[in-house]
């Protein structure tokens, strides 16, 4: 496996590839062992044939290098980053979209943070115009790590940007909810209001428009 | 101004008045970062920006009562903050660029970047000997990119005052800049 | 020594006269005048600490149990006419345009960041720490080095600060306390590290700022 990605790299631009793979190690060499060095070139390798970023592989290991852990333990860890990367990039490839670096980063941020490939899925195929890809993930995961469940976070991401709530306010739910969480509320509460508040506002109204309010609603 | 339907300003500003407190948090939420960077600069650091907006949404909220505009609240919000920001004196030692601030200096950050940072900071560190007038015009024009006319009109001024202070702030910048 | 710019120059520093149509020579005057004081200017977004929200409500709500503050706002809360007012257009294209964080045009500015190809946007992190004697951030915006960037003591009560400039993406980061603590950030939320621990995570959109 090793020696074919090597040569996909090598078929694939050999100046490119041999200065990416000398930067991998380049980072890595002096702090972590020369085993994790490998794993970690040769894993960057295969990211890139597969048109995935290789910086988070490289993170991981320097990360676990500044967290004194086992090599082996590292290698497992960067194993797990690259395996969130190649599902966030097919998933995404799957519905159409050609994902670029950050938006896989953020998928496979939300994936990490405890979404399934379904849940990015559908949370992918929700961006739109007015609401790119990078930023419905990155709220999603956002919303998943501050402990909202999964099919809630689905749901809010999908009933925000159905409702049309504009961009700023969609990339303002996970502070929303770790607000409320302050105050004592779950987060599981927190975002279901959110969701019946963005639902609420996607549904047909008659006076909705552009206009002055002349008739200010109570409170 | 929103047909997403998200609450107005003004809606919100009213819901406070009639006793919910708690929805004044939507004001600080959507307006916390909006004028930070020219808080930052006219005080010359981002902690400083930071208690400035700090206090100002406290003193809105204690005199919202007489924001005229409700759906305004931007705009009477920011003459709040400028207050702050002008009443700030204790900023007569200057500080290195926006102080706080550790650009992070990647190994492989070039010459020419190296370079630029000081180049920055020279600047803003000039802005902070201007007066708080100079500087105001100067980061409403060059750094949140308004037009004169529009910072007239928030400041309730005229343009050409502004023209006015704007040309002495280029001078002084100048004999800032250019020392020996 | 008073020096002052050739008032042509003044003008397109104010962008009301492009550069070429200086008479010769005054455009290296224009030139320098430009490179000293339009270049060099960050426009960088700056976003403020996660917590201000929350101490800010805290003096709100200290305020509006107040019994004095009640009767205050009740008697000089306006009625609100049945024709709300309009704000003016050009005031809400000025407003517009202050709320945007990313670099507006200007002309002959370059859109240069700080840190590289992506636009970046100052982020605050802060630790309570009382008893720590130094505290130190590190996460994937310094290849986890605690030595890159520490924090620094402000005030008497025990907090810890420091503001970096990060790209737009999802960072991980912690704390580290006295050299040896990993802490995860308590207003962050926080992903599995893979090393059996918890680590904070900041995004970053330069759009709109901090998501969290």
């Amino acid at each position: 496996m090793k020696r074919l990605s090597v040569s996909l790299v090598i078929l694939g631009g050999l100046a490119h590839g041999l200065a990416a793979q000398g930067d991998v190690r380049a980072r890595l060499v002096g702090r972590v062992s020369p085993e994790v060095v490998q794993l970690v070139s040769s894993l960057a390798d295969s990211a890139r044939g597969l048109g995935l970023p290789d910086a988070p592989l490289v993170d991981k290991a320097l990360e676990g290098a500044a967290k004194a852990a086992a090599p082996e333990r590292i290698a497992a860890a960067v194993q797990t980053v690259f395996g969130q990367l190649a599902a966030a990039a097919r998933v995404m490839r799957s519905t159409g979209a050609t994902p670029g670096s950050q938006e896989i980063e953020a998928g496979a941020f939300a994936l990490g943070a405890g979404l399934t490939v379904d849940d990015v899925a559908a949370v992918a195929q929700t961006a739109d115009g007015t609401h790119p890809a990078m930023a419905v993930l990155q709220v999603a995961g956002a919303l998943a790590a501050l402990g909202v469940p999964r099919a809630q976070t689905v749901g809010l991401v999908q009933s925000a940007v159905r409702s049309g709530l504009p961009l700023g306010d969609l990339t303002n739910l996970p502070a929303q909810v770790q607000a409320a969480a302050a105050s004592g509320v779950p987060p599981a509460a927190a975002a279901a209001g959110l969701e019946r508040a963005a639902e609420a506002r996607a549904a047909p109204n008659p006076h909705s428009s552009s206009k002055a309010k002349t008739n200010p609603h109570k409170p | 101004m929103d047909h997403s339907g998200a609450p107005s300003d003004g809606s919100v500003v009213r819901a406070v008045l009639a006793g919910d407190t708690d929805q004044f948090s939507v004001l600080v939420r959507r307006y916390r970062d909006r004028y930070a960077r020219y808080a930052a600069h006219m005080l010359g650091s981002i902690d400083a920006a930071e208690d400035a907006v700090q206090d100002a949404m406290v003193r809105a909220y204690t005199h919202l009562g007489q924001c005229r505009e409700p759906e305004n609240f931007a705009g009477w919000f920011f003459l709040i903050l400028r207050n702050r920001c002008f009443a700030e004196r204790r900023r007569s030692r200057w500080e290195t660029g926006l102080e706080g601030v550790s650009e992070v200096a990647a190994p492989e950050q070039t010459e020419s970047e190296l370079e630029r940072s000081e180049v920055v900071k020279d600047l803003q560190r000039a802005l902070l000997r201007l007066t708080a007038e100079q500087r105001e015009v100067f980061v409403l024009k060059h750094v949140e990119g308004l037009a004169y006319d529009e910072i007239a009109a928030r400041l309730k001024t005229s343009v050409a005052a502004l023209k006015m202070r704007m040309h002495r702030a280029y001078d002084r910048l100048r004999e800032l800049l250019e020392a020996p | 020594m008073k020096r002052e710019w050739n008032p042509l120059v003044k003008q397109v520093l104010d962008g009301e006269r492009e550069l070429e149509t200086l008479p010769a020579d005054l455009r290296l005057e224009a030139e320098t005048a430009r490179r000293l004081l339009l270049d060099a200017i960050d426009r960088q977004a700056v976003t403020l600490s996660a917590s201000l929200d929350a101490r800010v409500m805290a003096r709100v709500r200290s305020r509006a149990t107040a019994p004095w503050s009640r009767a205050w706002r009740w008697l000089s809360a306006p009625t609100v006419p049945r024709w709300a007012v309009m704000v003016p257009i050009a005031a809400a294209a000025g407003i517009l345009l202050l709320a945007r964080t990313s670099t507006p045009p200007a002309i002959g500015e370059p859109r240069t960041a700080l840190t590289g190809q992506r636009e970046s946007v100052y982020v605050r992190f802060e630790l309570y720490a009382p008893h720590a004697s130094r505290v130190a951030l590190a996460g994937t915006f310094n290849r986890w080095d605690p030595a890159a960037t520490p924090l620094v003591r402000v005030g008497s009560d025990g907090m810890w600060t420091v503001t970096i400039a990060l790209p737009s993406g999802q960072h991980q980061y912690g704390f580290m306390v006295d050299g040896r603590n990993w802490v995860p950030d308590p207003v962050a939320p926080a992903v599995d590290d893979g090393f059996g621990r918890r680590n904070s995570v900041v995004s970053v959109n330069t759009m709109n700022g901090r998501i969290l």
